[in-house]
């Protein structure tokens, strides 16, 4: 993986740097020895790896604006980052770039019950927000996998989904307002805490959302709160064949039902699953699928019986429907269970996340299977099939060489194919460093242009989390100078990383 | 109540004419009136040029995947022909997209799904299935350089690049004329029915709407209105199964037992009542009233609402989204003054204030839409020159010029 080329420049002020930056937030808020800076290398994606120049910790919004207004004066860049649990090297540090992290920033700073509204620091891990409000049968609804550990921060940078969102909408459907500071230092409140709060001027709040730290850094942020549904079961639907189980899942959406969710597991998973449940599924079952379906109890009672019936329609071999709140939870262990299994029968494990339209399952499955006969490499699949997201997980062994090589290609492979059907590079887990480069597959140069055009709005110095997202870097001040109409590539012959 | 006297209207019928008249405007400098059909004219600030980009000809359906929850469609399509060939497989646009034609003036079966977009205008299920903007899965568009380009795509879930449907949403066509929007639809309820009962005080009736929007029953439409029999009173839509549908409305009625008499209205009665609440209807504005819509935090709404009727700054009025929006009329003799004072009223509770309609003039000096600070208008008129660099996209139309 090609990044910028750090600035020796940058890099030889290091000691000053940490002098300045200690002088704003603390003297043990920077991290500079090597021992402790260590684990910031990398994020989820443990392939990139990169040392931060520095490791600052703020500890109030005030504090955030300063170090970004020091370091914008300065030319050093930043690299925002929550948790750490970015699945596209998206908090991936730069060695010339001060790695800003968010976790002291952890306070839910208010809840109003009356509005559904909660305010909270970016720091704040996911699933606090709803364990704040579950005395008041609330919660926020995005829930992405790694609730437990990533920040809503992190959350509105790669405007995060989860299981939940076939029915209850991503991060981007959730958020009321935000407070963000550009790399200046000046400070924004976009929004507010009610519905509407942001009309009537551009929808800045809508993209910086999603905009993996390239934009802004959010020190606060407004949250919609919705009441916890009464009840939620689960149906757990085994198919004799992977097309039986795609087709399934537009019949289901077709009838008119959205599930709260509906996940796909191959036989490989389900194998490697069992394992670990000591629980065996059916010989026949080649693919299963598991819908969620929530609401009042009557309500639920009625749709399960409208999906039993489509899938049986659909030639569904076995269906299990959770009747206690403990068999729901245990039906699901299976697919929270997953990844861990999968990662028990190989060293190592790649996975990664094209979008595509739900009719189009078959057909990129199947190309899948060609694709792991090319590269000599294993694979399962086990997705969120309602909304069209596929995770490929790629199995090999990073001991042997090649095999990593061979594994992002593989992936690369499979996000392409993603494109060619009408799909995108990245349903959730984002751009990041990861598919940088694939972007031209999916966007023309003029696309492309314009999105860097907005970044130059936000972020003119190209300070702010350089060498993501875009496979080429921003060139503000020739973009307001240049112009070439269409067709005519503006910076055909310009470095890409 | 249209834009500055216009002579000239073009009329493209692809994007590709689209991006050569906006080539050549941009190598002029000049500026363009950007629009769907033009029946929302009247929303926004008036736009001095005098050429008019008409859009409404872009209004072909690519493609409709019922089972993909997905339509793709010119900008000129119809608001009345989307929602047709949707309801035709049981689906529907869940952000209930007003037409205000009603308030305008104009011909509501022209409204486009352009114009809803730009306009970000979202109806009373706001409160339940979310807005516009929730809805935008991609774009295509032109900007103020003739350059064609695309966002977004047509998955429910994508976070490939930066979002910038959204950002075009509600930009009343000051970043770039759309030429085509892919929407993510939904199934429509099965069943739907309204319960109407006797408003209390607009403290009480928010707080009952508070109780209600605690509960998990699927309800799509909180509104409290005078209705046209004179009687205040207020709405509660529930929508869902046929089976849970029912099963909510005895929950329900368990908790509104104590407001007295109920009405019922079922499936059809219900739709026509909201669509009246929908296109504000029951504000009965004159001709010559300003409109105003208010959206502030619902527990603010009645003492802002008493404040300003105090003031006479509310002629008319209703209530939607569960107490955070408030919809008026204004009748004053100096229209100027009451602009001010009303918006002033708001910003001190916190409320967003925008004028729905007014004279030309009125919103040409204050601006139908609220003020916002500074850093945040400076960074709205970078990204705007981001796409428009020669500023001739609807120009003023969101923004007075100091």
């Amino acid at each position: 993986m090609q990044m910028p080329e750090p600035s020796q420049a940058i890099i030889s002020q290091r000691d000053a740097l940490a002098q300045g930056l200690r002088q704003i937030v603390g003297k043990d808020w920077v991290i500079s020895d090597d021992a402790q800076r260590r684990p910031y290398q990398c994020d989820g994606i443990t392939a990139y790896m990169a040392m931060p120049l520095l490791v600052v910790l703020p500890g109030s919004a005030a504090e955030v604006q300063a170090v970004l207004r020091f370091c914008n004066d300065r030319g050093v860049k930043i690299v925002p980052r929550g948790s750490g649990t970015s699945l596209s090297g998206g908090a991936l540090p730069l060695e010339d770039g001060v790695l800003l992290v968010t976790s002291r920033l952890c306070n839910v700073l208010a809840v109003d019950e009356r509005n559904r509204v909660a305010r909270v620091q970016p720091g704040v891990p996911n699933i606090k927000i709803s364990e704040a409000v579950s005395h008041l049968g609330l919660c926020y609804m995005p829930d992405p996998s790694s609730q437990l550990i990533s920040t809503i921060g992190g959350n509105v940078a790669e405007n995060a989904g989860g299981v939940h969102c076939l029915k209850y909408g991503v991060t981007a459907n959730h958020i009321l307002g935000m407070q963000a500071v550009l790399m200046t230092g000046e400070m924004l409140e976009l929004g507010g805490a009610y519905l509407g709060a942001a009309e009537g001027e551009l929808d800045l709040m809508g993209v910086l959302t999603g905009s993996e730290g390239l934009l802004a850094v959010v020190t606060e942020i407004a949250v919609r709160l919705e009441p916890v549904p009464e009840v939620a079961r689960v149906i757990s639907m085994s198919f004799a064949s992977v097309e039986e189980a795609c087709a399934c899942v537009g019949a289901i959406i077709g009838v008119g039902v959205i599930p709260a969710g509906l996940e796909f597991m191959d036989r490989k998973v389900l194998d490697a699953v069992s394992v670990l449940i000591k629980e065996k599924f059916d010989d026949r079952t080649a693919a299963l699928l598991l819908c969620e379906l929530d609401g009042t109890a009557v309500e639920v009672d009625a749709l399960v019986g409208v999906v039993s019936d489509v899938a049986r329609g659909q030639g569904a071999i076995e269906l299990k429907v959770s009747t206690t709140e403990e068999e729901r939870q245990r039906i699901w262990s299976s697919r929270k269970l997953a990844f861990s299994a999968i990662g028990k029968l190989c060293p190592d494990y790649y996975c990664t996340d094209g979008t595509i339209p739900r009719n189009k399952l078959p057909e990129v499955l199947n190309k899948m299977a060609d694709m792991s006969k090319k590269y000599g490499l294993d694979y399962a699949n086990c997705f969120h099939a309602g909304d069209g997201n596929l995770h490929p997980i790629i199995m090999y062994d990073a001991s042997k060489p090649g095999d990593l090589e061979k594994a992002e290609e593989f992936g690369a492979d499979v996000l392409i194919a993603c494109v060619d059907a009408g799909g995108v590079l990245s349903g959730e887990h984002g751009i990041g460093v990861e598919k940088r480069d694939l972007m031209t597959h999916q966007f023309t140069e003029i696309d492309l242009q314009q999105q860097q055009m907005v970044k130059c709005a936000f972020d003119p110095k190209d300070l702010l989390n350089p060498g993501k997202m875009f496979p080429t870097l921003c060139r503000c001040a020739e973009f307001g100078r240049m112009h070439v109409h269409n067709g005519n590539l503006r910076f055909a012959d310009i470095p890409r990383f | 109540m249209t834009d500055i006297q216009t002579t000239a209207s073009m009329r493209p019928a692809t994007t590709q004419d689209v991006a050569d008249i906006l080539m050549d405007a941009a190598s002029k400098g000049e500026p363009l009136v950007v629009r769907g059909n033009g029946t929302r004219a009247g929303l926004g600030n008036p736009v001095a040029a005098l050429r008019v980009l008409e859009l409404g000809g872009l209004d072909q359906i690519d493609f409709y995947d019922p089972d993909d929850l997905v339509i793709r469609a010119g900008v000129g399509a119809t608001l009345d022909n989307i929602e047709q060939v949707l309801a035709q497989k049981g689906q529907y646009l869940p952000f209930e997209p007003p037409r205000y034609a009603g308030l305008y003036g104009t011909d509501g079966a022209r409204c486009t799904l352009g114009g809803a977009v730009s306009t970000a205008l979202s109806g009373p299920r706001r409160i339940l299935t979310g807005a516009v903007r929730d809805f935008v899965l991609g774009v295509e568009g032109v900007n103020g350089q003739g350059d064609v380009f695309k966002a977004g795509g047509r998955t429910m879930k994508n976070v490939t690049g930066y979002d910038i449907s959204k950002l075009v949403t509600g930009a009343n066509g000051t970043l770039a004329a759309l030429t085509t929007l892919t929407i993510k639809v939904l199934p429509a309820p099965r069943a739907e029915v309204t319960l109407v009962l006797p408003a209390a005080t607009l403290e009480e009736d928010v707080a009952l709407f508070a109780r209600i929007r605690a509960l998990p029953l699927g309800v799509g439409g909180l509104a409290r209105r005078v209705s046209p029999t004179g009687a205040c009173e207020v709405l509660v839509r529930v929508e869902g199964t046929v089976p849970g549908v029912a099963g909510n409305q005895q929950v329900l009625g368990g908790l509104l037992a104590t407001r007295g008499s109920m009405e019922v209205l079922e499936q059809q009665a219900s739709q026509a009542l909201w669509a009246g609440v929908r296109e504000l209807d029951c504000l009965n504005a004159r001709p010559d009233d300003l409109v105003w819509r208010v959206n502030l935090p619902a527990t603010t709404m009645p003492a802002f609402v008493a404040q300003a009727r105090k003031a006479g700054c509310i002629n008319r009025f209703f209530v939607d989204w569960a107490g955070g929006v408030v919809f008026s009329t204004m009748r004053g003799v100096q229209p100027e003054v009451d602009t001010l004072r009303y918006r002033k009223m708001a910003e001190q509770a916190g409320a967003r204030a925008t004028l729905l309609r007014a004279p030309d003039a009125v919103r040409a000096q204050f601006g139908a839409f609220p003020p916002v600070s500074a850093g945040v208008a400076a960074l709205a008129a970078r990204t705007r020159t981001a796409f428009d660099p020669a500023g001739i996209l609807n120009p003023g139309r969101m923004t007075v010029q100091a």
